[in-house]
């Protein structure tokens, strides 16, 4: 779900900067204001590796297998940390695997980013009551990957399909939009439920790493 | 799991002698460049100055193939879509599939575009250690959390991939073998990247604790790391007029195209 570089006109690729960029600054901003940023530093770049390394994790689906896109997982722990980490995962994949790319790394990150901010105001709602706490998270926690997962996909297919240059109609256009979207429900189940079972078990194994949210 | 965008750091060409800043301002103007042009007759050009830039590196034409073979597939589904959906002007019928004059300019210039910035790319990576690159990009102005993150990051990515792989190779010896979906084996590669979130997140407390040992979070005297010589800016203004170079004929090459169409 990265566009690669080629893709995209100029013109997209540096909005996708201007934009990417005060989202960075306030999530810079919002680490800023904490007692120690400093101190949660280490914790966010591990667990940024971790979360990049993770997501080499292959979910048989036969008869191939997927991998998993984890940015709801990522706003579920690390909070404002998600955006600036996942501007570093993208880099990384752009500059290591040759996966996404450098022109569209500001557009990917809003792609994946922002979704994963929203994942992380929706898993904060399991805090509403201080009943059933592991249902809560685990319904919270499904929540936040299934809606990031579905986000992500609406806006790569409508970023993708209305600025690549194809002269493509509209009907097309609509019609491969929603091939998208279908194509990725099952993926959004998977990475609902895994998501799920993740925050279970660090809500019972390491609850701290869940404190951000 | 080793990294190796790096691997040819150690060569001798002028672009690993170029100063890393201006090295990255200069090569990310072409790479912006590139995505800028829309006329077919550019990409000869964008072809050939790709070309000669990375003769330039000494970087092996090996290490070009392999870098683009994974990200080849995904140029492949548009390759062999975007010709029978994109555009109006049929030029030849494959059975039910009509082949479009539009969608195969698309792909040309969709195809050209990718190889050339993923080809630059790899010089502006692959021509310096990977850490002197990030230190280039702290001393053009990223932001000191975004540096720190990065490297540290970069530093316990092998280690952390190397413990997945352990816990991967475990859970078989000990006989999962999941090749159909099922609920029960979702729960247990979820419990594989809880584990390894927990373990990074333990040791993550660990290093905190070294780096503040080592001073971390004080002051530090700036250190001159990068030294520009009269060279590298000449190499700098002669790579930005390329750029333009590239904007500015794309510009003119559609007026002209524009004009004759008219």
């Amino acid at each position: 779900m990265h566009i690669p570089d080629g893709f995209l006109p100029a013109t997209v690729c540096a909005a996708g900067y201007v934009v990417a960029a005060p989202v960075t600054w306030y999530s810079l901003r919002r680490i800023n204001q904490k007692e120690n940023p400093r101190a949660d530093i280490p914790k966010a770049s591990l667990l940024t590796a971790a979360f990049f390394v993770v997501s080499w994790i292959h979910i048989p689906v036969p008869p191939t297998s997927v991998h998993l896109v984890l940015n709801g997982l990522l706003g579920a722990v690390l909070g404002y940390f998600a955006f600036p980490a996942i501007l570093i995962g993208l880099f990384f994949q752009a500059v290591m695997f040759q996966h996404g790319g450098l022109t569209t790394l500001g557009v990917n990150a809003l792609i994946m980013g922002l979704p994963a901010l929203l994942s992380y105001y929706i898993f904060r709602l399991r805090n509403i009551t201080d009943k059933r706490q592991r249902i809560m998270t685990g319904v919270f926690g499904f929540l936040a990957g299934f809606v990031s997962v579905g986000v992500s996909v609406g806006m790569f297919a409508v970023i993708l399909l209305t600025s690549i240059p194809a002269d493509l109609d509209v009907v097309t256009e609509r019609a491969a939009i929603y091939t998208l979207a279908l194509a990725h429900l099952p993926l959004m189940v998977i990475e609902g439920v895994f998501t799920a079972l993740v925050t279970v078990f660090l809500w019972r194994v390491r609850p701290q790493l869940l404190d951000n949210t | 799991m080793r990294i190796g965008i790096d691997e040819y750091a150690y060569l001798g060409s002028p672009l690993h002698h170029w100063d890393p800043r201006y090295k990255f301002i200069g090569l990310m103007a072409v790479i912006f460049a590139f995505s800028f042009v829309r006329d077919l007759r550019m990409l000869a050009v964008m072809v050939t100055v790709t070309a000669v830039i990375y003769i330039i590196s000494k970087l092996p034409f090996s290490f070009w193939l392999t870098r683009l073979r994974y990200p080849s597939f995904f140029l492949m589904v548009v390759v062999l879509l975007l010709p029978f959906v994109s555009g109006h002007t049929i030029i030849m019928s494959i059975g039910p599939l009509d082949l479009r004059q539009e969608g195969l300019i698309a792909v040309l210039l969709i195809a050209i575009r990718f190889v050339s910035i993923l080809t630059i790319g790899l010089v502006l990576f692959g021509t310096a250690p990977f850490l002197t690159t990030i230190k280039a990009m702290r001393a053009l102005g990223l932001p000191a959390i975004l540096t720190d993150m990065t490297l540290l990051a970069f530093r316990y990515l092998n280690e952390i991939g190397d413990d997945l792989h352990k816990m991967e190779t475990s859970m078989k010896l000990r006989g999962f073998h999941e090749r159909r979906f099922s609920r029960h084996g979702l729960g247990i590669l979820a419990w594989l990247g809880g584990s390894i979130l927990v373990r990074s997140y333990e040791q993550s407390e660990w290093v905190y604790k070294a780096m503040i040992v080592r001073g971390y979070g004080h002051a530090v005297h700036p250190r001159e790391e990068f030294k520009a010589s009269s060279r590298d800016l000449i190499a700098l203004i002669a790579i930005l007029l390329v750029a333009v170079g590239f904007i500015a004929g794309d510009i003119l090459c559609r007026r002209e195209a524009m004009a004759l169409l008219q």
